[in-house]
């Protein structure tokens, strides 16, 4: 032992000189750091209420609250993060997970309360004093716990595409369409905006674990036209997506159309199941549209007669009619169709109401009648010129390219309009125009500018993509025709405005920027209207109207008992709105000709 | 490693061999052939250190894995041992002969999983859990949230909504299927 | 001559080589040490039975925070255990975070960014300091020397700021996750960490001086509590205390992890394997991990990138079925994690190997018999165990 070693320790007597470390008024002057993990802060205005913080809190620390003046709209259920920090551990995976990035973290860690049930708050709802925290815990950039970019479809290349009708979208492959799926929480906001309220979450889980069948079931639970809108959908979904807020929304309509094309379709009918026994209760459905094929299909299921009668030689009304080839192939719609007559519908094809048999012989006949009869008739500008042959509606060109009918494809033409309709038949005739002339000629007019069309984002991109000229803001003022009588184009102005100030239309032009555009075909796609033609004058008379609409109750039933209506001549042109207007109306008429069966499943 | 797993394959009957790294491997070895397998490899092949035992429930197949890892210290390898015993009256030969330190393992896995090593030293003394009634908790078949709930006390006061649910009362909540 | 008995001898042991206590005869006494002690290191106990000053038998007593983790993480997704795994060693819980994303990472086969591994280095050595730093006073206190521990704890204190900054927590850091670490060093974060190595390092220099070179220190702790060599492999001894007794063994250099394969260091070894050469071997590892600090400041990338791998949803990861072991160099010796996947969202086994479970257990309890109870206290903390790896 050294000596050494028995001075040395006293070196310790050096600290009687230094100045003491600690901070002397720590609750004050110390801060938590820039990044640190303290109290809660949720931003209202970006909070959506999805509810992804509750799922991914390993503590379950976070329930899901409604909050009073927060209301719920489509893309926000209303509730909102309430944290118990008597379970929360400050991991911030709430923070990270956060679909919109409201929820973060201040570096306030001070909280004095004598009642502990104060330490259960609601973040950004009850106020707090580090609310205004500048520093704390944010998720950093670049970092991601949910996957921000959506899958690509393959699509054939617009060179290709133009030079046929075959299927543009060819359909995600497995792999593909799991990292998609694998992308959803499963949050269900979606739900409500959905018009048939899908299950959405539940058949997008299906995706992931590869069970398609089980996915085509929760399909066909509530949508019988899964085939159709897994392709032409207008996915309303998808705008309420929460990941849309910091990425791609899921494309919820593909992932529906690849549980569709997953599944073989020998296997479809054995997943869904038989139908009920038969209840000896009839019904009659005019019109084998969305809506009058759903309210069949629902009512078949029920176990009742469903008879569906179909003034043209296919069933599917405007999905086959409407939608051309390339978004919606007919052997598809065949398939849907035959599914839903194999529940036991009888359909008569080729059988007008008004005509081969009268609306009275119906209501004598059926238990119930369904009224599905869609928005057949164009509308027409009623500019000068607009009675000329040349002069076409576009719901009768896309009718005849369907019925196979030959259509000569004129060298140049125009179409006045701004929605899908109008895409549709610039897209379709762009292809005739390349089949038989190898060149393509069509201008697309429409009133508004081309950030408010009503088309679909894609269809104008594709349509731009396939060589269609589109001419946004021009408003349609005379259809050409020269000295011989022929068509030769059609004259727009500028526009200025579409609604005056009280919101009516009424379109205001320059008239100095005038345009005339040379075309041997004008086409109108400026909307359409019912053929209401076949209810003969005495139910006309008896019925109530509403604005040239047919008046419904929000059962779908008409002021006649034994009469429903339900679709696009009633609610307007949507093919999914439809389906859920066939679940409506099936229901409510399940209820009145069957009331038992419906009171001991309610 | 894959020579000595061809080179062990001589002397002894082994099961499957998983790579999981070039210097990890795992190999399935029949329960009899475990005890002098291990001494071989301790004493012969330089696999002196005994890393951890510890058991996996495949409570599907009604079996438990054993899972005795050993390493190299001079090749720094390690090599795991599966033995797969059943799940019923589960036992297993003691090890505590080969590494004194094996009993505590032994003991936990007695307690924790109702595994017998007959002969371990104070196999059946408590380890962890003192006065425990329920089935080994590390079984599969015991459940910690029911567990839990039954006896603990809830906090009171606390509910939850499901946004999709939330929704559905609020926008169209005749629809109820 | 002292008269120096053969202490091999005793206590006695029966025929069939147990010990031959009998508690009646009046010559033995049962003594408990902890769970409530100022001699324990946290929530633990020894049964020890005593007969004069002399420990005949000494027992572990673990379960005081057995919290279950390895089952509970059984029944959560793979990033809800991120948040749990750290609380499974209060002092030094990094190790937990990176064994575990590690183990994931290799199951899931995720690529971690390089600029990630480096953090995680730093962030492991930072706890490694701070680990020591709470061992150097436990192991000053426990020989009545509580100055050191003041000390210790100050800069300790400023370490922890630095974990502060850089992960936005000071104990519970829950920065290094499944698929990389969550941000890039804060600005300044090198100056500041510069200076608080630096005040480490002036710590360390007065402890060195007041109690390593202290003949007190050095009297109750040269040729104490001694590690044979024969033991080193029955019970499974790593860390400092391997190393203490000349064997370097440090899975920073044999099996190199993270970044360690690009950093210039030896593994810092001892030769008399006592309760002194454990102590300076971690002090001098404490430098060490000093050293190692400043080169993966300079040696890592200088600008921010990203610090995260792409996972999947981790709402809904599934992990191929398989299984792994992956070990770290913690402070105390070997940490690893054992994964076992079976192709769910849920782990189906975990399995938390720390040191502390051979240490504190069977290597205890063989090294305390024919110890003073008055060494007891210091004997336990030379080992540097914390209960809760023990029984997790």
């Amino acid at each position: 032992m050294s000596i050494r070693n028995i001075l040395s320790p006293f070196t310790a007597w050096k600290y009687l000189f230094r100045d003491p470390v600690t901070i002397p008024d720590p609750l004050n002057d110390r801060p938590g750091s820039p990044r640190y993990r303290g109290f809660h802060k949720n931003d209202m205005k970006k909070c959506i209420g999805c509810g992804t913080c509750e799922a991914i809190c390993q503590n379950g620390a976070i329930d899901m609250v409604a909050v009073e003046g927060i209301d719920a709209s489509k893309e926000d259920s209303g509730l909102r993060p309430n944290i118990d920090y008597g379970r929360c551990c400050w991991c911030a995976l709430c923070v990270d997970v956060c679909m919109t990035g409201s929820l973060t973290m201040s570096n306030e860690y001070k909280w004095v309360e004598s009642n502990p049930d104060a330490f259960r708050f609601t973040p950004g709802v009850d106020k707090k004093h580090w609310d205004n925290a500048a520093l704390g815990y944010h998720r950093p950039d670049g970092y991601q716990l949910t996957g921000r970019v959506r899958e690509q479809m393959p699509e054939l290349e617009p060179a290709k595409r133009i030079e046929s009708f075959d299927e543009i979208v060819q359909g995600y492959d497995v792999e593909q369409a799991k990292l998609e799926a694998d992308r959803c929480v499963a949050c269900g906001l979606c739900i409500a905006t959905c018009p048939a309220h899908m299950a959405v979450p539940d058949y997008i889980a299906a995706v992931r674990d590869g069970d398609y069948e089980r996915g085509l079931k929760i399909l066909y639970d509530t949508n019988p036209f899964s085939q159709i809108c897994g392709r032409v959908c207008t996915h309303r979904c998808e705008t309420v997506c929460a990941a849309r807020h910091e990425g791609d929304p899921i494309a919820i309509r593909w992932l529906k159309r690849h549980i569709t094309e997953q599944v073989p379709r020998d296997r479809y009918r054995a997943i869904i199941g038989d139908p009920a026994p038969p209840t000896g209760k009839s019904v009659a459905i005019i019109g084998a549209g969305p809506a009058g094929m759903t309210a069949a299909y629902d009512l078949a299921r029920k176990g009742h007669a469903v008879t569906v009668y179909e003034a043209l030689p296919h069933a599917g009304g405007m999905t086959r009619y409407g939608i051309p080839e390339y978004r919606l192939p007919y052997e598809t719609i065949q398939h849907e169709m035959d599914l839903i007559l194999s529940m036991g519908v009888t359909i008569h094809y080729d059988t007008r109401i008004g005509s081969d048999i009268t609306m009275q012989q119906l209501e004598q006949d059926f238990d119930a009648v369904i009224l599905a009869i869609g928005l057949q008739m164009g509308r027409s500008t009623r500019i000068p010129g607009s009675e000329h042959a040349g002069v076409k509606k576009a719901v009768d060109l896309l009718r005849r390219i369907t019925e196979g009918e030959h259509i000569d494809a004129p060298k140049s033409m125009v179409v006045i309009g701004g929605g899908n309709v109008a895409m549709d038949i610039a897209r379709s005739m762009a292809r005739l125009q390349k089949q038989q002339h190898g060149s393509i000629d069509v201008t697309l007019t429409a009133l508004e500018d081309l950030n408010h069309f009503l088309a679909d984002p894609d269809e104008i991109k594709e349509s731009l993509e396939e060589g269609v000229n589109i001419l946004d803001s021009r408003g349609p003022q005379q259809c050409q025709v020269d000295a011989e009588g022929n068509l030769t184009g059609l004259k727009t102005w500028k526009v200025l405005s579409i609604f005056d100030q009280q919101g009516r239309f009424a379109p205001s032009f320059d008239e100095t920027d005038e345009q005339i555009h040379p075309a041997e075909m004008v086409v109108e796609a400026i909307g359409q209207m019912s053929d209401v033609n076949l209810l003969g004058e005495e139910l006309t008379e008896r019925l109530e109207w509403n604005r040239g609409r047919i008046q419904i109750d929000t059962n779908g039933r008409t002021s006649e008992s034994w009469l429903w209506a339900a679709g696009d001549c009633v609610t307007g042109p949507d093919v999914v709105s439809a389906v859920a207007a066939g679940h409506q109306v099936a229901k409510s008429i399940d209820a009145v000709i069957n009331p038992v069966e419906a009171l001991t499943h309610a | 490693m894959i020579e000595l797993y061809e080179q062990l394959k001589q002397r002894y009957a082994l099961g499957e061999i998983s790579v999981q790294r070039f210097d990890l491997v795992f190999i399935t070895v029949p329960r009899e052939n475990l005890a002098s397998l291990l001494l071989y490899l301790r004493d012969t092949e330089g696999f002196t250190h005994l890393v951890l035992l510890t058991a996996v429930d495949w409570i599907e197949d009604n079996k438990f894995q054993l899972t005795y890892l050993i390493n190299n210290r001079e090749s720094a390898t390690d090599l795991g041992l599966r033995v797969i015993i059943d799940r019923d009256e589960a036992s297993m030969e003691s090890i505590h002969d080969l590494w004194p330190t094996a009993a505590t393992y032994q003991r936990e896995l007695k307690e924790m999983f109702g595994i017998d090593f007959p002969g371990s030293p104070r196999i059946d003394e408590d380890f962890i859990l003192e006065g425990w009634t329920e089935i080994p908790p590390y079984r599969r078949d015991f459940d910690t949230l029911e567990y839990s709930r039954d006896t603990y006390l809830e906090r009171p006061g606390r509910s939850t909504s499901d946004p999709a649910q939330h929704m559905k009362q609020l926008f169209y909540p005749e629809d109820k299927d | 001559m002292a008269y120096t008995p053969d202490r091999s001898q005793y206590p006695q042991k029966k025929a069939d080589g147990s010990l031959d206590i009998d508690l009646t005869s009046g010559k033995y006494l049962k003594l408990w040490q902890g769970p409530q002690h100022p001699g324990i290191t946290g929530n633990m106990s020894i049964e020890l039975t005593v007969c004069g000053d002399e420990v005949a038998e000494g027992r572990t007593h673990v379960g005081y925070l057995h919290r279950g983790f390895e089952k509970l993480m059984e029944r959560r997704t793979f990033i809800q255990n991120f948040p749990i795994v750290c609380r499974i060693c209060v002092p030094e819980p990094d190790f937990n975070e990176y064994c575990y994303a590690a183990a994931v990472e290799e199951l899931a086969g995720i690529e971690v960014p390089e600029r990630a591994d480096w953090i995680r280095a730093l962030i492991l050595e930072m706890g490694r300091i701070n680990s020591y730093l709470m061992y150097l006073g436990g192991q000053a206190g426990a020989l009545g020397q509580a100055v050191i521990g003041q000390w210790s704890t100050y800069v300790r204190d400023l370490m922890l700021d630095r974990f502060e900054e850089l992960t936005g927590a000071r104990i519970y850091h829950m920065f290094i996750m499944p698929g990389g670490v969550r941000d890039n060093l804060p600005t300044g974060f090198r100056t500041r960490m510069e200076h608080t190595l630096g005040e480490i390092e002036n710590a360390l220099r007065d402890i060195h001086n007041v109690m390593f070179r202290n003949a007190v220190f050095e009297k109750r702790t040269r040729g104490i509590g001694v590690i044979e060599k024969e033991w080193l492999d029955s019970y499974g001894v790593t860390g400092p205390c391997i190393r203490a007794a000349g064997v370097p063994r440090d899975v920073r250099k044999d099996q190199p992890y993270l970044v360690y394969d690009q950093l210039d260091f030896d593994p810092v070894i001892g030769k008399d394997s006592d309760i002194y050469t454990r102590a300076d071997v971690r002090r001098r590892d404490l430098l060490l991990s000093v050293d190692l600090i400043r080169q993966i400041l300079s040696r890592m990338p200088q600008d921010d990138g990203p610090t995260m791998a792409t996972t999947p949803n981790v709402l809904h990861w599934k992990i191929e079925p398989g299984e792994t072991y992956v070990r770290g160099e913690c402070s105390r010796g070997e940490y690893g994690y054992y994964l076992v996947t079976d192709g769910s969202g849920y782990p189906r086994r975990v399995n938390v190997r720390g040191p502390s479970y051979t240490h504190a257990m069977a290597l205890f309890e063989r090294m305390v018999v024919n110890c003073n109870i008055a060494d007891v206290a210091a004997l336990l903390v030379s080992l540097h165990t914390y209960p809760p790896e023990i029984e997790r």
